[in-house]
């Protein structure tokens, strides 16, 4: 036995040695000087260490205003999709009417459809509405794909509460909305925890929509913003780590936090199905 | 109009070529990102100390922005300062630097080595949550009837994962098929076209080149292959309500 848990920790050694040293590259690399970049002694660690690319980044570049852009729209998309998809996915696991079992289905189809496919004929859609170009058109956009993502996670926690419960508390008189507010929701907390963070990650990441549906500057959000710090094959690449630093951190932390209710959410829809 | 578009791409070689380079990118990717999420979770079934601590650590690639990650990698394979060539140089792997995005082979390399980087760790949590629903008295039975290790793998781990192997690959292969950000962020689909997917491909075509309705016949020859991967992920995960 000794044999292999000597394998099993040497193949964790080596995973946290590849996931880390992108990491470490990315923080090293935000502390050095353009000089420093481009110089191999010492090139391993920056020495002396400074913050200058911080202080470029935040004082002569959009960077906080993308910043701003990238919160309002992952707290915005969260808060809909929260509301939404913890109804929908109450709905679909309490209530029966018919075409529940379609309508369910239907829900994971279309969290599984790629934005490659739908990123043009959305762009239509936004235009017709006069939303192009706007925050408004990824507030809208966003929501199609974490809405069914986290309806499905969360008719995964909805299942797992008994319903004696709420039947209980509408037989005690309770609206069926007064019985999910009160008693569904609270037991339902974590996951509503992963719903949130993975609806917040996936707004926050987002790329493509962002790129294609909003063009001014102003209106970027980080992960598109990115790219008015690179002119041609010049590369600002101390700035251009510190900003990756900074867009990282909120999302570490946020999942130090809250990666056991993650964890869980995710392995239970792979596993369960 | 009509079906003009769709008979155009069956003769342009551009198109032919974004073609193959999806199924590269996408087969190359998920290939090594199943095995490195086997042993990921192989390693961690075993080793029992700071478990959740270590699944914690690796899942951080999955959760951070994908154009972070592709921005990171950019940096590692610059050809003069590039922490990959330097390092392979003073190991004395290599005597010239190489400049990885700069030759078609090498570059197509980077994005998929981007991508595994970012997705395997998705395959090490589920997978490891797929055996610890493995039953253990399966074990001990075989460990009483003088099982190997690896008979034990290939005969109650590997089946007890079948379900869970073939949603999250499937999952995968929808996903990866139709990546954007690292191939757009690491190379443009370049150099030439030796990298480009369909996923860049659309977008160059609308958006740069503003032929939308090529770019919609090229997005749609995806269409059925991810139709019939939906479908069948879709009949697994409903399987059992």
């Amino acid at each position: 036995m000794a044999g292999r848990d000597a394998l099993a920790y040497s193949v964790i050694g080596v995973l946290l040695l590849v996931v880390g040293v992108p990491f470490y590259w990315m923080v090293n690399t935000s502390l050095k000087t353009s000089a420093q970049l481009q110089s191999l002694a010492p090139y391993y660690y920056p020495s002396p260490a400074t913050l200058g690319n911080y202080a470029a980044l935040l004082g002569t570049t959009n960077f906080p205003t993308w910043m701003r852009n990238s919160a309002l729209v992952a707290v915005g998309t969260t808060l809909t999709t929260v509301l939404v998809a913890s109804l929908a996915g109450y709905s679909l696991t309490r209530i029966r009417y018919p075409g529940r079992r379609l309508l369910a289905t239907t829900v994971l189809i279309v969290y599984l459809v790629p934005p490659t496919l739908l990123f043009i004929p959305l762009y239509t859609i936004l235009r017709t509405f006069d939303l192009v170009n706007s925050l408004w058109a990824l507030l809208v956009a966003y929501p199609t794909f974490t809405v069914p993502f986290c309806t499905w996670l969360l008719m995964g926690f909805f299942r797992s509460i008994p319903r004696d419960l709420e039947e209980a508390a509408m037989v005690d008189g309770a609206t069926r909305l007064g019985a999910f507010r009160r008693v569904i929701l609270p037991l339902t907390t974590p996951g509503i925890l992963a719903a949130s963070l993975f609806a917040f990650t996936l707004a926050w990441n987002e790329f493509l929509y962002a790129l294609v549906f909003v063009h001014d500057t102003e209106l970027k959000t980080i992960p598109v913003g990115l790219n008015d710090l690179m002119f041609g094959d010049i590369f600002l690449w101390g700035e251009l780590m510190a900003a990756s630093v900074l867009t990282t951190g909120p999302v570490i932390g946020l999942y130090t936090y809250l990666q056991r209710y993650m964890v869980e959410g995710l392995t239970a829809g792979a596993v369960k199905g | 109009m009509g079906l003009a578009n769709y008979a155009a791409l069956t003769r342009d070689p551009i198109f032919h070529k974004v073609v193959w380079n999806s199924a590269v990118f996408t087969l190359g990717s998920v290939g090594v990102k199943v095995v490195l999420g086997m042993l990921m979770a192989l390693a961690l079934q075993q080793a029992l100390v700071a478990r959740s601590l270590v699944r914690a650590l690796l899942l951080v690639p999955w959760v951070i922005p994908t154009v972070i990650t592709a921005l990171t990698w950019h940096w590692m394979f610059n050809a003069l300062w590039g922490v990959v060539n330097v390092t392979l140089q003073r190991v004395g792997l290599q005597r010239e630097p190489i400049a990885w995005l700069g030759q078609p082979a090498t570059a197509m390399a980077a994005v998929i080595t981007a991508n595994i980087w970012r997705g395997f760790p998705f395959f090490g949590v589920s997978l490891l949550a797929g055996m610890q629903a493995i039953p253990r008295d399966l074990y001990e039975a075989a460990a009483v009837d003088g099982a190997s290790p690896g008979q034990r793998f290939w005969h109650i781990t590997l089946p007890g994962l079948r379900l869970v192997l073939i949603v999250t690959t499937l999952i995968s292969l929808i996903f990866t098929l139709n990546d954007f950000n690292i191939v757009y962020v690491l190379t443009r689909g370049g150099p030439g076209t030796a990298t480009h997917v369909l996923a860049t491909y659309t977008y160059e075509v609308g958006f740069q080149a503003l032929r939308w309705g090529k770019a919609v016949a090229v997005s749609m020859y995806l269409m059925p292959v991810i139709a019939v991967m939906i479908v069948i992920v879709t009949r697994y995960l409903t399987r059992e309500e």
